[in-house]
């Protein structure tokens, strides 16, 4: 039953995106467009939850389900299972592309027509797209006959809160930006009448999927963190590169914009960037869902996939990247920005940004060229990444903090140095104290010490004054990415870890922390068994702080291992540790991690959030007025 | 200039796109390694024969023929899947089959060779896997094809499957 | 109350393998007495990959292939080699494939050297503008 339902919704759905596209193509009758927006929503929709209802019954009659399943499973994991496999993401894909095509929808108005529809018209080429390739490639709603009592069970290292949400967040971020790829497209189709301001209807786009982009990326590096044991939550693995990528573009596009709306300047560039973005999803899909190359996340490999992909990649991209080379002659500007400026200081940071995202993508790809051309098969890791990418960030982040205080069009130099004293002044002063408080020096930890503490400076200051020219929205994202950076320096520079055999009552020290083995116990959860091990910290008084309890956990329906790691958290530091193997008479291998201020990335992610949120909001209120 | 440079991103992209393509029509395993001892001499090393008490010594104990050398353990299931084949190798005049016992327990392996017939002509012990890595080993199991030089000339990582064993066999009618 | 049912479990733990997604990486029997040397173990496994993993190195990796690999390096320290020697060690036998920082060959000239040149050109155009700016 709720094979045909859901077949049907699919096919439903691949019917009203085609109604759709031909009477945009015909007759642009308003009334068959406004059915098939709505009806294309509703159908995608529909499908998607025929498929978490099938999940949340067990309905194992479905291949889907059954392959990705079981009844053991707690309620809200079958949920997540529903869109953490391949084929149910993809019907996720599809309702992220039509409710966009729906939210496009509804700016339509008597004077935009023109653009709104063409934009609907490209919209609506993704989605058939996106719809046959599900059908053909990746259709959810496939039959196992005979109906197993039970599935094979899911990871249950997948099995986790954060993980559940990833995938939604992600989704609106990357897939958010084929409006604004749209949108690009439509402006170069109809660039020999420019009379209308397409950047203003990009904006809420750009803010919105920028927004729940780097929640997504902030939620899989959260998850990494405390479910992989590794101490670390970013590993340049190519699926993360993937969603890395759109998010570099998409910042570079967020700031962009801004200039192009103030200084009618860099139009080219942003309709080029706007197109990049969504396209770097589009590459990152296949990259994943290929087979082409293996990483951590990469779903189940299958070549037909991976061909279909390529095409429709090939198609989006030559289609739109001619239509810029041919097209986008008439937004070029002779405007030419000063350093002192803040559209230069904007120019300078989306320029920067834009080398840091093509490191990344040849860094990815650099192993599937060589392996083409030679016949070499080489890797290109962590090393190679940190090396390249983190020298060039660090002037990306110290112009990040003075460009808000840099006025538009030419800066006295003078008068410009007078503005940034006080925050040079708190910058060095809160340096200071960091240092005197944790004495450990290192020239990559003063340098990300300093640069976080000049954003938050300079953005306290902004904040105190009560400037009304400074949106509240770029404020805090601007101070999330100043604490991110304070995060990131701390757990990396000054991480330390300890490595040992621990027999019951055994101490261990870290930092100035005791740490003493007190004992071993069983643990029962909903689907698995575990032996937990109950560590008491104390500190260099004598006072306990807290007890760590990491557990190795055995799902007896999957056969699987997983170590739980336990992190004991403070506005300082992550103390972090993890339960290897042992017995009670050899003792048992404990890995402990004092990691300083990583909370810290965590809550400048929730900042960046809240930043762009309350950004998209006061955009939108904004441009109600002239769109 | 300005104009020529707005062509740059198509022809950028079309470039790699291109170059996936190629790819994903080859036929190729992203899981799989070549094997950097290809057209290179055998690696030296010393081991235990399973069934003398001497030490096995290349390459003063090869005799002038074409020598199949082939990773394997009772543990792997693989190993027992392909044992058919190495047994029609070794049935082969001009190859000398070698088995190279992999982290495990001679006994075991003594029973093993019982149970299934031993296709091999001598059979070394490689008790820690140091013998694996040198020859570039890092699954079980692999099997490499030598000529009569003591030069390296295909590894098949995995067991062999009917289409490997063809491919082995026009191999080594070429190497003749 | 130690049941007869926890020690089954203590046992059934310890006596399998943990082959799990979750790594756990150098044995504490591994690490080396010279903390010098100990580090530089890390760093040269944190640079190794890990053939039978998904893009991880060996020092994160709790596969057998990797502990055998950290144990020759350790090894291969304690004997007096150098970086590059136990490096050549490694690319000798399993190929450029197991380094995770590319070496710089020919094949990789392009991957080294073209970061430099993305940024040369962003200053070009920094400058290039900040130039013509001043003309008007």
């Amino acid at each position: 039953m709720a094979i045909i339902l859901g077949n049907l919704t699919l096919w439903l759905s691949l019917l009203f995106s085609i109604s759709q596209f031909i009477s945009l193509k015909k007759n642009k009758n308003r009334s068959i467009i406004s059915i098939s927006v709505v009806g294309l929503l509703i159908s995608s929709i529909s499908s998607f939850l025929i498929l978490i209802y099938s999940y949340l019954v067990s309905n194992f009659s479905i291949l889907n389900v059954f392959q990705n399943s079981h009844t053991t499973k707690p309620l809200i994991y079958k949920l997540s299972a529903a869109w953490g496999n391949h084929e149910g993401s993809m019907l996720l894909w599809i309702v992220v592309l039509t409710l966009f095509n729906f939210l496009i929808y509804k700016l339509l108005n008597k004077k935009n027509s023109i653009f709104i529809l063409k934009t609907l018209e490209v919209q609506i080429v993704i989605i058939i797209g996106f719809i046959l390739f599900t059908i053909i490639t990746s259709n959810p709603f496939k039959e196992v006959f005979p109906v197993p009592d039970n599935g094979l069970g899911f990871n249950p290292i997948l099995q986790d809160p954060a993980l559940a949400i990833h995938p939604p967040l992600l989704y609106i971020g990357y897939v958010g930006f084929s409006a604004v790829f749209s949108m690009s497209v439509a402006t170069l189709i109809l660039s020999d009448n420019q009379k209308f301001s397409w950047h203003s209807y990009m904006r809420p786009f750009v803010l919105l999927s920028w927004t729940f982009l780097s929640s997504g990326i902030a939620l899989g590096s959260l998850w990494a963190y405390y479910e992989l044991g590794w101490g670390g939550w970013w590993f340049w693995d190519p699926v993360e590169n993937a969603s890395f990528m759109p998010w570099l573009l998409g910042t570079a596009l967020l700031h962009s914009l801004i200039v192009v709306q103030k200084k009618r300047s860099l139009q080219a560039w942003v309709l080029l960037l706007g197109i990049l973005t969504f396209l770097l999803s589009v590459i990152g899909t296949f990259l994943v869902r290929s087979g082409i190359l293996t990483s951590v996340h990469t779903f189940a490999l299958d070549p037909s996939r991976g061909i279909y992909i390529l095409i429709l990649t090939i198609f989006l991209g030559s289609y739109s990247l001619y239509l810029f080379a041919t097209r986008s002659k008439s937004f070029l500007d002779k405007n030419y920005f000063s350093f002192f400026s803040k559209e230069g200081s904007i120019l300078i940071n989306n320029i920067f940004m834009i080398i840091v995202c093509g490191i990344v993508f040849l860094g990815t790809i650099y192993p599937l060229l060589i392996e083409a051309l030679t016949n070499n098969k080489i890797s290109v890791g962590k090393p190679y990444f940190n090396s390249t990418v983190i020298p060039i960030i660090i002037p990306v982040i110290l112009i990040m903090g003075v460009a808000p205080i840099m006025s538009w069009g030419k800066s006295e130099k003078l008068n410009f140095l007078k503005k940034t004293i006080p925050c040079i002044t708190i910058t060095l002063f809160m340096s200071a104290l960091f240092f005197l408080i944790y004495r450990s020096f290192s020239i990559i930890g003063i340098l990300g010490i300093i640069v976080g503490f000049w954003i938050i400076s300079n953005n306290i200051i902004i904040l105190i004054k009560k400037d009304k020219s400074h949106s509240l929205g770029m404020i805090i994202s601007h101070l999330g990415i100043g604490l991110i950076i304070l995060g990131i320096t701390g757990s990396s520079v000054w991480q330390q870890e300890k490595i040992a055999k621990m027999n019951i009552k055994n101490e261990i020290e870290i930092e100035k922390y005791n740490i003493i083995f007190d004992k071993i116990n069983e643990v029962r959860g909903e689907n698995f068994i575990a032996l937990q091990g109950d560590f008491l910290v104390y500190d260099n008084k004598k006072n306990i702080v807290t007890k760590l309890k990491p557990e190795n956990r055995f799902y007896p329906i999957t056969n699987i291992f997983t170590s739980e790691v336990y992190i004991h958290t403070n506005l300082i530091r992550d103390l972090y540790i993890v339960l290897g193997e042992g017995n009670s008479k050899d003792g048992w291998t404990v890995k402990i991690y004092y990691n300083p201020l990583v909370i810290w990335i965590w809550i400048g992610a929730i900042f960046l959030f809240f930043g762009g949120i309350i950004a998209t909001k006061h955009n939108l209120r904004k441009s109600k007025n002239y769109i | 200039m300005k104009k020529k440079i707005l062509i740059l991103p198509l022809v950028v992209f079309l470039l790699i796109l291109l170059t996936f393509s190629y790819l994903l029509v080859i036929d190729r395993n992203p899981q799989e390694i070549p094997s950097n001892l290809i057209n290179k001499k055998i690696p030296n090393f010393e081991a235990n024969f399973l069934f003398k008490d001497k030490k096995f010594i290349f390459p003063e104990e090869l005799e002038n023929k074409i020598i199949l050398v082939n990773f394997f353990a009772t543990w792997c299931k693989p190993c027992r899947d392909e044992h058919a084949y190495i047994k029609n190798f070794s049935e082969q005049e001009e190859i000398t089959v070698i088995g190279i016992n992999y982290k495990d327990d001679p006994k075991k392996t003594i029973k093993w060779l019982n149970n299934l017939g031993n296709p091999y002509r001598h059979v070394l012990l490689d008790k820690t896997g140091k013998i694996a890595i040198e020859w570039g080993v890092y699954g079980i199991p692999e099997t490499f094809v030598v000529n009569s030089n003591g030069i390296i000339k295909y590894r098949q990582a995995g067991p062999v499957t009917k289409k490997i064993y063809k491919k082995i066999n026009l191999l080594i009618k070429e190497i003749k | 109350m130690i049941s007869k049912k926890f020690i089954l479990l203590i046992i059934f733990f310890s006596s399998i393998q943990l082959f799990t997604n979750n790594s756990f990486s150098v044995d504490p029997d591994e690490i080396l007495e010279n903390k010098k040397l100990e580090m530089r173990a890390r760093i040269i496994s944190k640079n190794t990959r890990c053939l039978v993993c998904q893009n991880q190195s060996i020092d994160e990796s709790n596969s057998p292939l990797a502990k055998d690999l950290r144990k020759i390096i350790r090894k291969k320290l304690l004997e007096g080699k150098n970086d590059d020697e136990i490096y050549s060690f490694l690319t000798d036998r399993y190929g450029d494939f197991i380094l995770l920082k590319p070496s710089l060959k020919l094949n990789t000239i392009a991957l080294w050297f073209l970061p430099f040149f993305f940024l040369l050109i962003g200053l070009f155009i920094i400058f290039y503008h900040n130039k013509k700016s001043k003309k008007n």
